[in-house]
């Protein structure tokens, strides 16, 4: 336990106050934890800071890493559970998560949550309420997801607290009870902003109750004034909305940054991408002006309340024109100098419109602040100029129009002023951005004095709107950061100033405005802020000495204005106060003022007239009824100081702010040492539950600082990453300006190129013409020698049809030629012919003359011959007519002859007809004969077929026998052989040879015998085909009968004998008759394969001859074969029998055949 | 041209309108009637119409040469066949190679053995493959045909005609399945070599023993009416229509075995529509023989 006393006396040393000893014992502390997992070093720590508070253990604690979370969570737990820890448990379980532990996950699985939310569900001590419910809305953006399955007793801790701040069941003080609402209120942004539907959807179930309805009335509904509609409402569900991968995209400061878009109320509301289509730029003015009171009022709570004051300050002036929304955005326009269109869209908002009335005849000590802004918004003259103007003019008397002008001027010599500022920042950003740092440089180094504020603007607008015009969350940004610096340099100038001194600022700043408002006006835009706020204040100060103490409670006033109901009535409430001191306690500026009452102090009534003052009469009225309401309210119910419309937030801030006041106040007037004493000049000891009252008002506030200061850490981080975007958009675009250039250069390097290339077709035109000419030329240079050649060709052709006629024409002659010299051969030969003719013609001539003379005589012998003739006449004519007779009759018997002739052919041709028919007849008888034949032919051959079919099996018949038979035999000789091998050799040689010589006799006989036999035994064989031809073998059957007899019974005395017989045979013959039988069966073997027919005779014969050899001895054994009969008996008879069935069935088959 | 007279004159119209076979057993009774039968024109009309069944075991006999042509001598030859059949079996008996108790078909082999010298030493010799051919054709006969005599010739002159005149044809018949049946159905085809079950098929049932054994008798007349008539491509289309009609259960079965053993125990019961089917298919590849009748 050495460490444990080690640990104590580390715990001791932790809060020591030497920095360095400090900082060991921090070291060791983590040292000490990240070597030991155990959880007693936690569970030390947890303890001593709860006993001591001391922030080192704090800082150790909330900086714990992973293991030890869990033992840290227990240990919280733990001390959770008991009521006297509970309170200090919480603050610090608010610390670590604040911190975002990076094991913040682990919570929703943590008992401690479910611890939390009972402790939310069942305490009834008010601070620990309000401190738990501000973990609690802390803690929910980091457990989106996980944290849904509590989300019941979420919206049941909402629906019992909000419930609480109506009834107010303890019975607390209200102060509690307005903490208490603003943290209820801030749940109801978070659980609304997270989950609308189901949130929804409870307000819905448990609203709906009777008994709730009250509650809903006096505090929900307010509280849902100040939320838009979430869109999730509309596109969502409830299971959507719990759907994890809505949840997934989303950081912490996503979720934060989610629930604050929805929100209607400035102090909680962010404006990003999205929300507002109307106009962007009205956007970015209206958001600086939500986010730069946002910061300062958050900047003020971080800072004590003194140097909160002059932070807000600048929101004085908005708050100076109450109901005059177009002016409220003058600060920010003079700031910005933001275009005159926004303002004049701005001003038609129906809040507006209600919250401004009509002229107020003596608005005095508020013509200052007026005047700084009024003018202005006239000057851009719209609608909200219009209204401004009624107001305006009576008010500024001093500088009408001028002041307008004047103002303008200011806001540029602001605008030349802050550009440098809003630079530098963009400057120290993007170092890289050389083209960007040109234009700042210069119009740093040249603009700032000359140029006028638009020209920056617009160079502003320019930058803002090429880096980020498509998102306005990151102009917002920038914006932001501007106002930042601006309360940085306010701040700045509020801490030279000494603490004591809390007012001079106002005060030096009235004097310079007492002295000229313009000189106020031009001085730097952040000190514009200040003048802006000091008029007022300088007005307000004027009437009374409270003036100071007014004054900061003005100042926060500002929140309200953004939104327009809010805006309206806290003016109204001032106005109240200032208008009715008498029902000013209760009143509606309410709380504070109500309180400080409470407390004892009776001041409040103090400043009141000044609202009278300050305010239009309507508005007066207006808010006087508001008042009286209120009061009623008030009255009835102790907690009613919320305006229906005022956000609880604001109330909370106010109540601040009064405090601070107060106690400032205090201390300035009475510069008591201590609040003790303080609080017994209000008259009264303090009562020391009163000082407990404060101490947790305290602690309540501090809760609520850090809370905000949690949304500020996720804000800065959201920051973070839009201005990343904006860096890369402007690299981006110095990119594309880059791109731009090139393309400049080489548009110009195109254009170059084009020029020459004119220039070279300009060339080329040349060229082409020349060539041209030369080629026209050239073709009518050919033209005429083509000319030329087809003249020349023609007359060549001309010369060559004349040739050619010349040809014709000696051809021509040729031929004539030719046919002369033929007709000169011709004539010639005609002139040959003609001399011969003529010689042949004398010839004639001689011979004619010859035969003429030999005429002549012959005529004269003829006349001689004549008359011879005519002389012997008259003797020949009978010889004529004898003649004629016999020739008649030889011709009569000619032609009987021809008669008989004729009639002896026809009868001889009759006659051939005849024989001829027959012959034919003979042949068509031979062709059917033929046929006939043939036909009887085939009946034969299918007969013969079947026939022989018959016979071929008939043969397989017998060789199968054959077979069966030589079977046998084989199985015979083997038994026999056997049997017999053991019989006396020499005795039976003798026997054989005796044998032998008696046998021959019968041999003799016996071959004749067997001879015969054989004749016969050959037919028996073939007769199964021979007998199937008819009866003629029965004659041969007769005979076979006594010798088939004879045959089976000498078969059968063989067979008896056998066995005795082969004895001697073995001895004698065996060899050889052994070696012929083995011949034979090859033989038939051999014969049965070839199925040659002829050698089946001559086998048998031969096998007939072996038999009968084998007979031939066999009575030469006979005598010798008694010894033995009986043994052999049994098998030879079934083989006799076998033998004799044979014969028999060869008998009648051939009965049957 | 008095034969004709006597014949229906709507015979020509019965084969238009699709009546097959009307006036089948008159024209073969014309045919039978001629003294000297034309062997050739019982051929033709054997191929071309199924034969009546009263006249089936005549035509049979007559175109397996069991009886001659001739009116006349069919007593005759008859007698002698009855002869011959009565001494071998006389000589079976004798030799003990059959007994009374032997079946007939067993009586038939041993004839049919010792008709062709192929008898064996011994009873108890093992069986050939032509013997098992043998046998399951004769049992097939056996039913078809009452008179064991008649029956004897028409197995003995049946398994003498494959023998002789068909043997060359019968070994190419299993390639010429393969063709036909790649032109009828090609997938069938495939997935038979596929499964090699090609080589596999039962040739030997189908076309050894002409599916004696496979189909029922009735069915079995009609195919071995062609075999005998000397067309023994039927058998390939009978097998053919088999494959196609058990297509789907084939394709079902995916080995050479199972399509074996499937086929070599098709279902009875539709043969008579496979063998239509065959005779059709069968026409329709290798034509109708000549109308000679």
């Amino acid at each position: 336990m050495a460490q444990q006393g080690n640990v104590g006396e580390l715990l001791s040393m932790l809060d020591s106050p030497i920095l360095g000893v400090l900082e060991d014992i921090t070291a060791a502390f983590k040292d000490n934890l990240i070597c030991d997992r155990g959880p007693m070093l936690v569970n030390n720590l947890v303890d001593y800071y709860l006993e001591t508070n001391s922030q080192q253990a704090l800082h150790i604690l909330s900086t714990l890493q992973e293991p030890h979370d869990k033992h840290l969570l227990d240990k919280i737990n733990d001390y959770m559970g008991k009521a006297a820890t509970r309170l200090p448990t919480l603050s610090l379980l608010g610390h670590v998560i604040r911190r975002q532990p990076s094991w913040k996950h682990k919570l929703s699985q943590a008992p401690l949550l479910l611890s939390l939310l009972k402790c939310l569900k069942t305490d009834t001590d008010v601070v620990v309420l309000t401190t738990g419910v501000l973990v609690l809305i802390t803690m929910l953006p980091m457990i989106p997801q996980s944290g849904k399955q509590y989300l019941h007793d979420f919206f049941g801790i909402f629906g019992r607290l909000s419930a609480w701040c109506l009834q107010n069941p303890g019975h607390v003080a209200e102060i509690y009870l307005v903490h208490l609402h603003a943290s209820v209120y801030s749940l109801f942004h978070r659980l609304y902003g997270m989950y609308p539907c189901n949130f929804v959807s409870f307000l819905r179930s448990h609203y709906s109750m009777k008994e709730n309805l009250e509650t809903f009335e006096e505090v929900v509904k307010p509280m849902m004034e100040h939320v838009r509609i979430h869109p999730e409402l509309v596109t969502g569900s409830k299971d959507h909305e719990l759907d994890p991968r809505r949840w997934k995209r989303l950081e912490t400061h996503d979720v934060v940054i989610e629930c604050a878009k929805i929100s209607l109320d400035p102090a909680e509301a962010s404006y990003e991408d999205g929300y507002y289509s109307v106009s962007r730029k009205l956007c970015t003015s209206l958001k600086h002006h939500q986010t730069d009171p946002s910061a300062s009022s958050y900047i003020g709570t971080q800072s004590s309340y003194g140097t909160s004051t002059p932070y807000s300050t600048p929101r004085l002036t908005l708050s100076q024109m109450p109901g005059q929304l177009p002016q409220i955005l003058s600060p920010q326009s003079t700031r910005l100098s933001t275009e005159p269109q926004q303002v004049t869209i701005w001003s038609p908002s129906a809040v507006c419109g209600m919250t401004t009335p009509p002229t107020s005849p003596g608005v005095v000590p508020s013509e200052s602040s007026q005047s700084a802004s009024q003018p202005y918004s006239k000057a851009f003259g719209t609608s909200a100029g219009g209204k401004g103007t009624p107001l305006g003019t009576p008010a500024t008397s001093p500088p009408p129009p001028c002041t307008s002008d004047d103002f303008v001027h200011v806001s540029l010599s602001s605008a030349a002023a802050t550009p440098p500022k809003k630079e530098d920042k963009p400057d120290s950003g993007r170092p890289l951005l050389y083209r960007q740092q040109n234009v700042i440089n210069s119009d740093k180094s040249l603009d700032i004095p000359s140029s006028k504020s638009s020209v920056t603007l617009s160079d502003l607008a320019e930058f803002l709107g090429g880096l980020s015009f498509e998102d306005s969350a990151e102009k917002d940004r920038e914006e932001d950061a501007i106002s930042k610096e601006i309360s940085e340099i306010t701040t700045d100038a509020e801490h030279m100033v000494p603490r004591g001194g809390f007012d001079s600022p106002f005060y030096r700043t009235n004097e310079s405005l007492s002295g000229s408002q313009k000189k106020t006006h031009s001085a730097a835009s952040s000190v514009q802020g200040h003048s802006q706020t000091s008029e007022p204040l300088t007005s307000l100060d004027k009437p009374g000495p409270e003036g100071a103490r007014e004054t900061p409670r003005q100042t926060f006033t500002p929140i309200d204005k953004p939104c327009g109901g809010p805006g309206e009535s806290p003016a109204g409430n001032r106005e109240g106060t200032s208008g009715e001191p008498s029902i000013l306690t209760p009143s509606p500026c309410k709380v504070p003022a109500q309180r400080r009452v409470g407390f004892g102090s009776g001041q409040p009534p103090l400043y009141e007239h000044l609202f009278e003052v300050a305010l239009p009469k309507t508005a007066y009225l207006f808010v006087g009824k508001k008042t009286e309401e209120l009061l009623k309210k008030a009255k009835g119910t102790q907690d009613e100081d919320c305006m229906s419309s005022t956000s609880p937030v604001e109330v909370l801030d106010r109540l601040i702010q009064q405090g601070a006041d107060a106690h400032t106040k205090e201390l300035n007037k009475l510069s008591l040492p201590s609040k003790s004493a303080d609080w017994t000049h209000f008259g009264g000891s303090p009562p020391s539950d009163e000082i407990h009252t404060l101490r947790n008002q305290l602690l309540l506030l501090h809760n609520q600082l850090l809370y905000e200061r949690f949304k500020r850490q996720q804000h800065a981080l959201r920051n973070r990453r839009l201005l990343r975007k904006v860096i890369k958009a402007t690299a981006l675009e110095e990119h594309n300006a880059a791109m731009k250039d090139q393309l400049k250069l080489q548009e110009k390097e195109i254009q170059a190129l084009k020029l020459s290339l004119q220039k070279e077709q300009a060339r080329y035109h040349q060229f082409q013409e020349e060539h041209d000419n030369i080629v026209a030329q050239l073709h009518s240079q050919i033209r005429q020698l083509q000319h030329d050649r087809e003249e020349f060709y023609n007359q060549s052709q001309e010369l060559q049809t004349k040739l050619e006629d010349c040809r014709n024409m000696i051809a021509d002659l040729r031929l004539e030629l030719k046919k002369a010299n033929n007709k000169v051969c011709h004539t010639e030969l005609l002139l040959s012919q003609v001399s011969q003719k003529l010689s042949n013609s004398e010839s004639v001539q001689q011979q004619m003359e010859f035969l003429n003379r030999q005429l002549l005589v012959l005529g004269e012998v003829n006349e001689l011959y004549l008359e011879q003739l005519q002389h012997k006449h008259t003797d020949t004519a009978k010889e004529v007519e004898m003649l004629h007779a016999a020739f008649r009759k030889e011709l009569e018997k000619a032609k009987l002859c021809v008669q008989q002739q004729s009639q002896r052919l026809d009868a001889s041709q009759k006659r051939i007809a005849e024989l001829e028919s027959q012959l034919s007849k003979k042949d068509h008888l031979f062709l059917e004969q033929k046929k006939y034949l043939e036909d009887v032919k085939i009946q034969a051959r299918g007969q013969l077929q079947a026939v022989e079919s018959r016979y071929r099996a008939q043969k397989r018949i017998t060789q199968a026998f054959e077979l069966e038979i030589l079977d046998l035999f084989g199985r015979l000789e083997k038994s026999s052989l056997l049997k017999k091998l053991e019989d006396d050799k020499t005795e039976a040689a003798e026997a054989a040879e005796e044998r032998l010589d008696c046998a021959n006799e019968d041999t003799a006989g016996h071959s004749e015998e067997t001879m015969g036999r054989n004749g016969e035994t050959k037919p028996p064989s073939t007769r199964g085909s021979s007998s199937s031809k008819g009866g003629s073998s029965s004659e041969l059957s007769t005979p076979e009968k006594p010798q088939n007899q004879r045959l089976s019974s000498r078969w059968e005395t063989s067979v008896l004998l056998e066995p005795s017989t082969t004895v001697p045979l073995t001895v004698g013959s065996l060899p050889s008759s052994k070696s012929f039988l083995g011949m034979k069966a090859r033989e038939l073997f051999r014969n049965k394969s070839e199925s040659q027919c002829d050698e089946e005779g001559l086998t048998i014969n031969r096998l007939s001859d072996a038999l009968k050899t084998e007979q031939c001895k066999d009575p030469s054994m006979e005598s010798k074969a008694p010894p033995s009969p009986d043994n052999l008996s049994p098998k030879l008879q079934e083989s006799s029998v076998g033998q004799l069935h044979i014969m028999d069935y060869n008998e009648t088959h051939h009965d049957h055949s | 041209m008095a034969d004709d007279s006597q014949r229906n004159f709507r015979s020509v119209y019965y084969e238009k309108v699709g009546f097959r076979g009307v006036e089948e057993k008159k024209s073969l009774e014309i045919l039978l009637k001629d003294d000297r039968l034309d062997i050739e024109k019982l051929c033709t009309f054997s191929q071309r119409f199924p034969l009546p069944s009263m006249y089936r075991i005549l035509v049979w006999k007559v175109l397996l040469g069991i009886i001659p042509p001739h009116h006349e001598s069919h007593a005759l030859v008859m007698k002698y066949r009855r002869e011959q059949y009565w001494d071998v079996h006389h000589a079976l008996r004798v030799i003990r190679f059959i007994s009374d108790s032997t079946p007939q078909v067993d009586v038939f082999l041993r004839i049919h053995q010792l008709e062709s010298g192929k008898l064996p030493r011994n009873v108890a010799f093992p069986l050939e493959p032509e013997d098992e051919v043998f046998l399951a054709i004769a049992k097939a006969m056996e039913e078809m045909v009452e008179d064991p005599i008649e029956c004897y010739w028409l197995v003995s002159c049946f398994v003498n005609q494959l023998n002789s005149k068909h043997k060359d044809s019968l070994q190419q018949l299993p390639k010429i399945l393969e063709q036909y049946l790649n032109i009828e159905d090609n997938r069938l085809l495939m997935h038979l070599k596929a499964c090699a079950a090609m080589s596999k098929l039962p040739y030997d049932l189908w076309f050894k023993k002409c599916f004696a054994g496979c189909l029922p008798e009735s069915s079995l007349q009609r195919v071995w009416d062609k075999v005998i008539s000397g067309s023994c491509k039927i058998l390939v289309f009978v097998a053919v229509e088999i494959l196609l009609t058990f297509k789907m259960k084939i394709i079902a079965l995916n080995s050479a075995e199972k399509i074996t053993q499937f086929l070599e125990n098709i279902p009875q019961d539709n043969t008579d529509a496979i063998v239509s089917k065959a005779v059709d298919l069968w026409r329709t590849h290798c034509g109708t023989p000549a109308h000679s009748v």
